[in-house]
């Protein structure tokens, strides 16, 4: 009897299943890497309706996070300065530089400046910063150095296992209250962080949750 | 080896034949029906799809499919925008509330509130606790008012003239109509508002009086309780009204008094008579109040009851007099005086026994016993009782006389409609209230109001009032408005916006100040100026500590004195009517505002609707009440079967009837339609058979049927209104017929069920002594407790933590967190009022499903109020003959079989949070897990709804979204993604401002059940860590955590807290005597478990019982009562809860 395939049928099981293997893992890779936070979201750098410099305004002129972001350590929101809190200055610093006329406007009119958020936890995460800024977990480990940013951008991934890795090992983020804001802060080597660490969780009683209700509800 | 099935031991036969303790008539008559509610996990029909097949079902889905990705063009995340204030306020951070003090004002009585905002938007209300009476105690219709604020339903815009008005349009108009007005001097004019204790309306309507001297004012209340007001204020020429105290009261007893949930300041009421019921220990038991209640309907303080006679409203003034006069003859109080009594009441027929003993046990108590009268009966009685009080030396310790102030009406109700008849009356201005509705239809008022020339009507919804106005102006809600009232004793309490109105809209107040000719119409203004003129002292910071503390101190009524003659109160006692009889050819209506909708006001509040009547259980309607014994004769009257079941009559009676005809299919109530003629007006409506009522009384809840409302209220309940001959609110010779109809009603009282266990548990204070751990002797868990090993005794901080399980193979969890939360729930005090479950819905973002859903089952209530009626229909006739008011024909009735007297007790549910809970072992994506502080959480977003957890519950406390509740309206839920959505229709946006920010909205396919307010535990807990800065102190302090249903209840029922520290509140009501947990036997560890419930019967007393029913059915179904633990002990078999024949010694009839 006649052969009725030819010979190279043979190996076309085998073509389709590393055919297959390849595109399904491929897909899955290409959705895990770039439906993660880590992709969405790291790096976002929108462009503001104010081109303001953090860098400018931390290294050079010394203000405090806190100056601007009054209610970090009150409550659950961090707010964005109202645009009465850089009034505080502008009226009397650059008072007619164009690129504050919308904060003038703002000023004057009563509306708000529209500002893009950068930083969003999604509806079912209920994240508190006073807590955490009390507690001495720094603004740097969720938002990067902020104070070396002219624009700023998502510096960190904000995925729930970004957060339960500093949940699980507080001791390897913690630091003392007062150097909260001082993102430039070390305690030196990972080994002195690490140490220092273990010693501020035994003494504060660090007890951060682990479990569903820490953050959903 | 074969695993060992565990199932519940089955009683002998013949253990069932004895009384038993059941939910509701079906369960007592094992229909079919009801056995298959109790083998299905939901009911028939919640978790199916009407009318959809599998096959149709993914054709539908694959076509929405394919929908959906045409939409998948928005991938990257939107762009989305902070706006920060541009002047910021202080003390404004973001998300943190803001807590500002007002008051909820109805029937002229004043709540005062703390009301939480989110950014200026109210959310949550809570009592406000600097009002001591109150205690921060606050009523379902308050927790539920926040809704009507973001009604999409309520009326945004005015019409003059049938002409839409701007805001000044609307001022215009009101400045020319008081011009008008008082230059004719109010002729012509009629001013219709509820009854107002508001000092600055008041004061407003009195200088509108003085301008118009003619102006015809009526202040209108369909559910009037100023009854003992006015009484009281006739026989002394002043007005004068008590104030009761009943937190020193040893003996009360009630005439149709529903201080419970009805009267006038019935928060502190019920607070203080709770506080008499408040027993720990055996020694304590002697100390604890006894409640008498003499009442036609089962009123929630007919519940409560240690002795409850029932009796027509119409016979209760004869048994009043009846009383009066012994209590007067053994306090040797004007012979001819209860000489007059006693012939008022020779009519009556009631077991004379009743009344000896009752009055001698207030008697013998004099000093701290009490009577009270219901504000439905007529003004005599209220003397009497103030005179018995003051008889039995109650003046001063329980109640006070205070001076109130005197109603502003000039006319009555009957005087505007002659005058609107007769053309005296042209102008009408109903500035509140909604009187074409809820007027009686023997009155007139709907008629009439008709030949008025203008109709002005001020409305927070479109009405019937509304609907007949020439000129309607849209309300403003009392969370957006300046205003104030007055609490019940008089304390001036303000009332303060708490955002911005959201649309152009006029309070009462600021039309009456333009009526009344003020240049400043501003409501703040108004209310400061009215403030001004009562405190005393520094005036500006006055008014500011007013507002900051929310009651202005030192503004309560003057006090009153009150001189009771035995000689003066002859003519009253002539003037009390005699006893009617009252049979089933001529009835008793009794007219009563219904729990949920009270007048009518809140017919558009889907919460109230949605909450399950307390003792019907009927939710979206209401229905002829009528007692078992009037539907049995009945149903041979007319041969329309009535009566659940063929099994109750066929085992207990003659009457025979079709089996498969049963009246609850499906979880759907199929109440028979009768015919009711009162006074020569007749209605159809749906008959409900409620075990307790007085045998020929019908009880007709008012507030239903409303004809013109938004969508929420349209086509629920029926009104009564329509067949009301006057405002008495009790009418005889009454008839009713029954006909072929048959109405479906959506009862909630089938679902959930559990099946005769040892549930709620109950003893006499005489049991309690006796047996002080009777609590932990009944059910299975006597014979089988939890199995906690080597650990058996010890604390609960210990097992809280460790949970230990006897060697158990399993692994333990073990809950690290140094604080752990429980709970209990005292069903000692617990009333049944129903504001838990509503204060849960507040705080929880619980949504409504609606009428149809909830007959499906779909309710989504996470604490439900489970009602148990326990009775005795067989063995024990003298409960029977002796607290039946009607003996003609019930004498012989009482043994074939209809359950008359019952007692009743509530039990409120809401997940339990089992440490080793069953819903966790069979999730199968871990979406319902524990966590470190003992608490059972559901992570909404794993979860994929397989619904296993709820089939795993013993306590059947898990709801399920089967629809987008939340977002697709009422109505829509089977449109999908086709229906109408919430926020689609005009206004919707409001909806999305009323949810609590702290708490997730949940969606479609995710099981829910109460968290324990796991929001606001976090937030006491982030709190205390942000406090504690760089210390150690994290613990959150006892009572810093108020869960919503322990805030709201007004008896302090409900304790939450820290249960690995022995000192908290909790952990104490944990060490009671009376702690148990429900259903203990099966391990699950609650973390909420129950203090048992007490009664505290008079042993002289005919049909006393040396036990609850609830524990006698249990002894009659197990055998005994109490055993288990350590037999050896005590000596069991000698306890009372033994000896039958015991019983019978407490029944002198006998």
């Amino acid at each position: 009897m006649a052969n009725i395939f030819p010979r190279w049928v043979n190996i076309v099981p085998l073509k389709v299943i590393i055919g297959v293997l390849l595109t399904v893992t491929s897909i899955i890779a290409g959705i895990t890497y770039y439906f993660t936070p880590k992709y969405s979201r790291v790096g976002y750098a929108p462009t503001q309706p104010v081109a303001f410099d953090h860098s400018l305004h931390v290294n050079q002129l010394g203000l405090d996070c806190l100056y601007c972001h009054q209610d970090v350590d009150k409550a659950a929101h961090s707010n964005v300065p109202s645009t009465n809190t850089c009034m505080n200055c502008h009226s009397i610093v650059k008072t007619d530089s164009p690129k504050l006329a919308p904060i003038r406007n703002s000023y004057a009119s009563g509306e708000p400046v529209e500002w893009v958020q950068i930083h969003k936890t999604p509806g079912y995460v209920y994240f508190n910063h006073a807590v955490h800024v009390n507690r001495g977990i720094s603004c740097v480990h969720c938002h990067g150095r902020v104070d070396e940013m002219e624009v700023v951008s998502h510096a960190e991934s904000h995925s729930m296992a970004f957060c339960l890795e500093c949940h699980r090992e507080p001791e390897r983020f913690i630091r003392p209250v007062d150097e909260v804001t001082n993102l430039a802060w070390t305690a030196g080597s990972e080994a002195e962080q690490l140490e220092q660490g273990k010693e501020l969780v035994e003494k504060w009683n660090v007890n951060p949750p682990l479990s569903c209700s820490g953050c959903h509800r | 080896m074969s695993k060992k099935i565990f199932s519940h031991p089955k009683p002998a036969e013949g253990q069932l034949v004895g009384p038993r303790y059941w939910k509701s008539l079906e369960e007592r008559a094992e229909t079919p029906e009801f056995k298959e509610w109790l083998e299905r996990e939901f009911p028939d029909g919640a978790s199916e799809i009407e009318g959809v097949d599998r096959r149709n079902f993914l054709k539908l889905m694959s076509a929405s499919f394919g929908l959906a990705g045409l939409g998948m063009a928005g991938c990257r995340k939107p762009r989305r925008h902070i706006l920060p204030y541009s002047k910021q306020p202080e003390y404004t951070p973001v998300g943190i509330p803001a807590y500002y003090s007002s008051s909820f004002e109805m029937a002229g009585e004043s709540t005062p509130l703390i009301v939480e905002t989110y950014g200026s938007r109210p959310v949550k209300i809570e009592g406000n606790p600097s009002f001591l009476p109150y205690g921060g105690a606050t009523g379902s219709h308050a927790q539920a008012s926040i809704l009507e604020m973001y009604d999409p339903e309520r009326l945004t815009t005015s019409t003059v003239n049938g002409g839409s008005a701007t805001r000044a349009g609307v001022i215009d108009s009101f400045k020319a109509t008081s011009q008008a007005m008082s230059s004719v001097g109010g002729s012509g004019y009629a001013l219709i508002t509820r009854q107002n204790a508001s000092p600055t309306k008041r004061r407003l309507v009195s200088k509108l009086k003085e301008q118009c001297p003619n102006l015809a004012v009526l202040e209108y209340e369909a559910a009037d309780r100023t009854t003992s007001e006015r009484a009281l204020s006739k026989y002394v020429g002043k007005p004068v009204k008590p104030i009761y105290k009943l937190s020193k009261a040893k003996r009360v007893l009630s005439f149709a008094n529903d201080f419970v949930s009805g009267e006038p300041g019935s928060l502190s009421l019920t607070r203080g008579f709770a506080d008499g019921r408040r027993v720990d220990t055996p020694e304590e038991a002697k100390k604890m109040n006894r409640l008498y209640v003499a009442e036609p309907d089962f009123t929630l303080t007919g519940g409560m009851a240690d002795h409850r006679l029932r009796i027509g409203q119409s016979q209760i003034p004869a048994l009043a007099a009846l009383i009066a006069a012994k209590v007067f003859e053994l306090a040797h109080f004007g012979s001819e005086l209860v000489g007059v009594l006693r012939s008022k009441g020779s009519a009556l027929k009631v077991n004379p026994e009743w009344i000896d003993i009752c009055a001698q046990d207030l008697f013998d108590n004099r000093g701290s016993s009490i009577v009270l009268a219901g504000a439905c009966l007529p003004e005599e009685v209220h003397v009497l009782t103030a005179a018995m009080n003051a008889v039995l030396q109650a003046e001063g310790k329980l109640v006070s006389y205070v001076e109130s102030q005197a109603p502003l009406s000039t006319h009555g109700l009957d005087g505007i409609v002659s005058g609107l008849n007769d053309g005296s009356i042209k102008h009408l201005i109903v500035l509140e209230g909604n009187p074409v509705y809820d007027t009686p239809a023997g009155t007139g008022f709907a008629e009439a109001v008709k030949s008025a020339e203008t109709i002005t009507a001020l409305s927070y919804y479109s009405s019937e009032t509304t609907e007949l106005a020439t000129t309607c102006i849209a309300e403003t809600h009392y969370l957006e408005a300046w205003g104030d009232g007055r609490a019940n004793d008089g304390t001036v309490v303000p009332v303060q916006p708490m955002i911005e109105q959201l649309f152009d809209t006029f309070t009462a107040l600021e039309l009456l100040a333009a009526l009344a000719g003020e240049t400043d119409l501003n409501g703040y203004n108004q209310v400061q100026s009215t403030i001004d003129g009562i405190s005393s002292g520094d005036k500006a910071k006055a008014f500011k500590l007013f507002l900051a503390e929310g009651i202005l101190k030192g503004s309560e009524y003057p006090k009153a004195k009150l001189s009771i003659s035995a000689d003066k109160l002859i003519p009253t006692a002539r003037a009390i009517l005699d006893a009617p009889v009252l049979t089933g050819e001529s009835l008793e209506a009794v007219f009563t505002p219904s729990a949920q909708m009270f007048d009518g006001r809140f017919a558009n509040n889907g919460w109230l609707h949605e909450c399950p009547d307390s003792m019907t259980k009927l939710t979206w309607d209401n229905a002829i009440s009528i007692s078992p014994r009037l539907a049995k004769e009945l149903e041979e009257r007319d041969g329309i079967q009535i009566l659940p079941g063929s099994g109750l009559m066929q085992s207990w009676g003659k009457f025979r009837t079709n089996v498969d005809n049963a009246k609850f299919k499906r979880g759907k109530q199929e109440a028979p339609v009768a015919e009711l003629t009162v006074d020569g007006r007749t209605i159809k409506a749906p008959v409900y058979v409620l075990p307790g009522l007085s045998n020929y009384s019908v009880i007709l809840p008012l507030g239903y049927g409303r004809r013109v409302v938004g969508p929420v209220g349209q086509g629920t309940g029926f009104d009564f209104y329509s067949v009301q001959p006057s405002q008495a609110s009790v009418v005889t010779e009454v008839q009713i017929k029954m006909t072929e109809d048959v109405y479906i009603l959506a009862n909630t009282q089938e679902h959930w069920s559990m099946e005769g266990r040892a549930i709620l548990r109950e003893a006499t204070t005489e049991y309690f002594k006796k047996t002080p751990d009777f609590a932990t002797q009944m059910g299975i868990e006597s014979h089988s407790p939890p199995v906690y090993g080597a650990a058996k005794n010890e604390s609960i901080e210990f097992k809280a933590t460790k949970i230990p399980r006897g060697g158990s193979l399993y692994k333990t969890p073990e809950f690290t967190y140094p604080q752990q939360w429980g709970m209990t729930i005292d069903l000692n005090v617990c009333t049944g009022c129903n504001a838990c479950v509503i204060a849960c819905q507040s705080e929880n973002n619980i949504p409504i499903v609606g009428k149809d859903q909830v007959l499906r089952g779909r309710e989504m209530h996470w604490v439900r109020l489970d009602r148990y009626f326990a009775g005795d229909v067989d063995t024990d006739p003298h409960i029977h003959h002796s607290a039946s008011a009607d003996h003609g024909s019930s004498m012989d009735g009482w043994h074939d079989g209809v359950p008359e007297d019952v007692q009743v007790s509530f039990m409120g549910i809401s997940c339990q949070h089992c440490e080793l809970a069953p819903c966790e072992q069979v999730c199968p994506v871990n979406a319902t897990v524990h966590d470190d502080q003992g608490l059972n959480v559901m992570a909404y977003n794993r979860c994929v709804g397989t619904r296993y957890c709820a089939n795993n519950c013993p306590y059947k406390v898990r709801r399920f979204n089967f629809f987008d509740w939340n977002k697709r309206m009422v109505g829509e839920f089977y449109k999908g993604p086709l229906g109408k959505q919430n926020l689609d229709q005009p206004n919707g946006e409001l909806i999305k401002m009323r949810a609590n920010p702290n708490v997730t909205v949940r969606m479609r396919g995710v099981m829910e059940k109460c968290t324990y307010c796991v929001q606001r535990i976090q937030e006491a807990k982030i709190r205390q860590k942000s406090r504690a800065r760089n210390s150690a102190d994290i613990k959150v302090r006892d009572g810093a955590i108020r869960v919503a249903c322990q805030s709201v209840c007004p008896v302090g029922g409900v304790e939450f807290g820290d249960i690995a520290d022995p000192t908290t509140r909790v952990s104490q009501a944990k060490r009671s005597k009376r702690d148990y947990s429900l259903l203990g036997y099966l391990n699950a560890r609650p973390r909420t478990t129950y203090l048992a419930k007490l009664r505290n019967p008079n042993p002289d007393m005919p049909g006393a019982y040396a036990k609850p029913y609830s524990l006698k059915d249990y002894k009659n179904r197990y055998g005994h009562a109490d055993h288990g633990g350590d037999h050896a002990g005590h000596g069991k078999h000698d306890d009372p809860g033994h000896d039958h024949k015991h019983d019978h010694d407490h029944h002198p009839a006998h």
